[in-house]
Formats: structure tokens, C-alpha cells, sequence
């Protein structure tokens, strides 16, 4: 008994001694993000907002450990639905706030006319594929492209295999992306529910959707047993005021951040983001990266076509230098994850023991990297901030996400 | 029982864990060290389900010490 005690005395110092270490680190990354944005500002003022914002969701999505695979995949693999019920509310806000900032852009929309940074992307058979591929994708390698991000910032190294693995998928698609365009997108429509329903059907409508979609995934989790969470022990003295701040650091830095609070924050990022420039989304940038990576190695990808009248994603992968919309909003996701992942101590360098999980996640990577570009957009740019955007392609994309996580499922439950 | 499942992401601990409740069928503790958060939110509903109390112990930076106890024992 005193043997144990004393590891625990033993074991407690050392925590405390990395907590400091972690602490100080965090504060260090804080600064360096902020001298980046001095630098950036040079470039262009907006840029600012949007790096912080983007540190900002980077920071929400660790907190509250928002994995957007996780919230399809675990439907169907325990019956859990608390992550997707966060972003079910999170997408009702950034809705209202769409809505609110596409009517000061298009006034009219019965006349056609579709506001121009929103995430209204094609509907047709690409929507579909690419959703299968990217649901089979970020199941088998166990994060979808914004967690992975936000997980190679906590230090998991499988994770960086992936987004190398998204890299590779993302450059595939740009030497393919031509014969998709021909065959099939150029055919697809770009459906903006405001054009026939007005902004205010529009709205209803997707909040509709939204409502039976937890009403549905409630059914689901329902049918997988309910379970009634133990009390938890709030050993914290909150009397004092040294007390109660100390408590409330611990619920924002320490403790995870239930779903539907962090997916509340996301939805009114997403918003802010949009009214600054352009709602979310981290392939742009990454498909950048592919095609600057294929024309270093002579292999360079041929002009796209199209991609031009289209929003989202993919649309501004042209861009060039170093400092873009789409670097700000996603490589901002970085040191945002990183703080809230040295504040809370759960910033470790973690490697995968088998060497099949590095399989895993670089295929997994490649169909999902293969996915995102073929659908300009992964879980945020064509879900996440194209549900808001009152697209009728989101609605598509997602259901095929769903079905791509499903065969996901079945895959992981083989491999074991 | 024990299981260490550090490295590994999700859901494999949460699989994992969930196979070896299956597997002691109630007659043992199954106790998962894990060095991924998300198993804290993951774990408890499912031992839940299985029958089972779970407790959550803090061991490291950051590790965890999950012992999930078979209801009724204890």
C-alpha cells in the first residue's frame, strides 16, 4: 500500500513538472503564431482574421475531439451518435448565419444568380463517388482530412502518413481531373436551394433536414441500447475565486468540450470566416501542395478545366505564393490544435506499433485525398461549410459519406 | 484482464475494449491503457452497455488507466 502511494507522489510530481513544460511551450507557439500573422499582414490584412480563426477551430476541434470520421463511422459501428449531433448544431447556426451573409451579396436569387464564395459545388454521379471514396478513406485511416490535421499537431505520426497519403490521392485526381470534368461534372448542375425557394424555404427546409437527420440518428442510437452516463466527482474547491477560475481553466483547457459545444463554436467560425472572405475549408491548400509537388517532379498537372465557375475548395487552388486564403484557414489549424493539445497534456509523439496501421493510413489517405478533390471538398468544404450554404450537393455528398463509412466499417472489422 | 492499447487510435481501443468485455463475459475487470483522449469520451458508453462500471484514472502525459469493472462485483 505505501509502495503504491509513494509511485503515485513519485508519478504526480512528474506530471505537474510536464504540465510547466507543456504550459511554457504553449505560450511559445502562441507568440510564433501571432509573429506569423505580423509577417502575413504585409501580404494582405485579411489574412489575419482568417489565421486566427482558423487557430481558433483548431483549437475547438481538439478540445472537443471533433472527428468527423469518427461521427459517421461510429453510427454504424456503436451505434454512438454524440459527435454527429454536434455537428447537426453546429450546422443549424452557421445556416442562419449563410443565409444571413449570401442575402447581403444576392438579394434576388430567383434570378440565378449564386453568391460567389459559397460552397455550392456539382450534383451528380462525382458527388456520389467521391463521397463513397472519401467515407471508405477516412475510416480505414482513422481521421478525415481536418482530423488528421489536427491530430498530426497532437503528435500522432500515423496522421502524417495520411495527409502525406491526401497529397498523393489530391494529385491522382488533378492528372484525372480532366476526364471527370468531360465526362461527367460539366453535365452536373450546381443546385442552390435559394434560386426556387427563396432564402426563407431554403432555410426551413435545411433545418428540416437537419431535424430529422437527428431524429434519425437518435432512432439509431436508440436501437443500440441508451446508456445513462455515471456521475462524474467534481473534486475541485469552487468557493474561493483562485477556485473558480481554477475550475474554469480546467473545463476549457483541460477537460474535453462535450460535442454540441464544439460543434457550436465551429458553426460560428465557419460564419466568421465567411463574412471575412470564405467559408471553410482545408483541401484548397493541400491540393496546392500536390500540384506544386507534381510540377517539381516534372510530372506537372494539366490545366483544369471548369474549376474556374465553381466555388469551394479546389476553385482557388491556382493561387500562388506562400501566403493564400487557404494556407491562413488551414495551416492555422496547426498551432490552434497544438496549444489546446500542450494546455490539456495530451500532446505526445505517438507511433502506430503495427506496421499495418501505416498501410492503413496512407491508403486510406489516398482514396480519401482521391475523394476530396473529385469533390472540391472534404468534410468541411463540401459538408460542413456547404450545408449552410444551402447546396443541395452537401445533402448528396454526405449520404454517400455515410455509405462510404459503412463499407469503411466492414473493412476495419476484417483487418482487426 | 489487461489490454494496452497505447499507439493505437479509434476506434481500434474502443473495439478492443468492447471484444475483451465480450470475451471475460463479466467475469474479470478489463483494464485499457491508452494514451488517446478520445477513448475517455468512447469507452464509458459502451462499457455501459456491456454491463460494466468504468473508472478513469490519470497516469501520465497523457495516459490513462481505464478499469472497467463487471456491475454487481466490486
Amino acid at each position: 500500500m505505501t509502495e503504491k502511494t509513494d509511485n503515485n507522489v513519485s508519478s504526480s510530481r512528474i506530471l505537474q513538472g510536464i504540465t510547466r513544460l507543456q504550459n511554457v511551450a504553449a505560450v511559445w507557439v502562441l507568440i510564433a503564431a501571432v509573429i506569423v500573422a505580423i509577417i502575413m499582414s504585409k501580404t494582405e490584412t485579411a489574412l489575419v482574421p482568417l489565421w486566427f480563426l482558423a487557430m481558433a477551430a483548431g483549437f475547438t476541434l481538439q478540445r472537443s475531439r471533433f472527428c468527423f470520421a469518427s461521427a459517421f463511422r461510429d453510427l454504424f459501428l456503436f451505434g454512438n451518435s454524440q459527435i454527429m449531433k454536434g455537428i447537426l448544431f453546429g450546422l443549424a447556426i452557421a445556416t442562419i448565419g449563410f443565409a444571413i451573409n449570401m442575402f447581403k451579396q444576392v438579394p434576388f436569387p430567383a434570378f440565378g444568380v449564386m453568391p460567389q464564395e459559397a460552397n455550392i459545388l456539382p450534383v451528380g454521379p462525382s458527388t456520389i463517388v467521391s463521397g463513397l471514396m472519401f467515407g471508405f478513406g477516412m475510416v480505414l485511416s482513422g481521421g478525415c482530412v481536418s482530423g488528421s490535421l489536427y491530430r498530426m499537431a497532437e503528435g500522432y505520426v500515423g496522421s502524417w502518413v495520411t495527409i502525406g497519403g491526401v497529397i498523393i490521392g489530391m494529385g491522382l485526381l488533378s492528372q484525372t481531373w480532366n476526364w471527370w470534368w468531360n465526362a461527367v461534372i460539366s453535365e452536373s448542375p450546381l443546385i442552390w436551394m435559394p434560386t426556387s425557394l427563396g432564402y426563407g424555404g431554403a432555410v426551413i427546409l435545411t433545418l428540416l433536414g437537419l431535424l430529422a437527420t437527428f431524429l434519425f440518428v437518435t432512432w439509431l442510437e436508440s436501437r443500440s441500447g441508451i446508456y445513462i452516463p455515471q456521475a462524474t466527482k467534481e473534486t475541485l474547491p469552487n468557493e474561493t475565486f483562485d477556485g473558480k477560475l481554477a475550475s474554469i481553466w480546467r473545463s476549457v483547457f483541460i477537460k474535453g468540450w462535450p460535442a454540441t459545444v464544439g460543434g457550436a463554436t465551429l458553426g460560428g467560425i465557419v460564419v466568421l470566416m465567411y463574412m471575412v472572405h470564405m467559408p471553410w475549408g482545408v483541401t484548397g491548400e493541400l491540393a496546392r501542395w500536390a500540384n506544386y509537388a507534381m510540377t517539381a517532379i516534372n510530372i506537372p498537372p494539366p490545366t483544369l478545366l471548369g474549376l474556374s465557375d465553381i466555388g469551394g475548395c479546389a476553385g482557388r487552388a491556382d493561387e500562388s505564393g506562400l501566403f493564400t486564403h487557404t494556407f491562413a484557414v488551414t495551416v492555422g489549424l496547426l498551432p490552434g490544435a497544438l496549444v489546446g493539445a500542450l494546455f490539456s497534456r495530451e500532446f505526445k509523439l505517438r507511433f502506430p506499433r503495427s506496421p499495418k496501421r501505416y498501410a492503413q493510413s496512407l491508403i486510406g489517405g489516398i482514396i480519401m485525398g482521391y475523394g476530396a478533390g473529385l469533390g472540391i471538398g472534404c468534410t468541411i468544404g463540401a459538408f460542413f461549410s456547404s450545408v449552410p450554404s444551402l447546396s443541395v450537393s452537401a445533402w448528396l455528398f454526405a449520404a454517400s459519406l455515410a455509405g462510404g463509412a459503412f463499407l469503411g466499417v466492414q473493412a476495419i472489422k476484417r483487418i482487426g | 484482464m489487461e489490454l494496452d492499447v497505447r499507439g493505437e487510435i479509434c476506434p481500434y481501443p474502443m473495439m478492443k475494449a468492447v471484444e475483451a468485455m465480450k470475451k471475460v463475459n463479466g467475469s474479470e475487470s478489463v483494464v485499457v491503457i491508452t494514451d488517446h483522449a478520445p477513448c475517455l469520451d468512447t469507452i464509458p458508453p459502451q462499457a455501459i452497455r456491456n454491463g460494466y462500471t468504468y473508472e478513469v484514472e490519470e497516469t501520465g502525459s497523457p495516459e490513462w488507466r481505464i478499469t472497467l469493472n463487471p456491475k454487481g462485483e466490486k
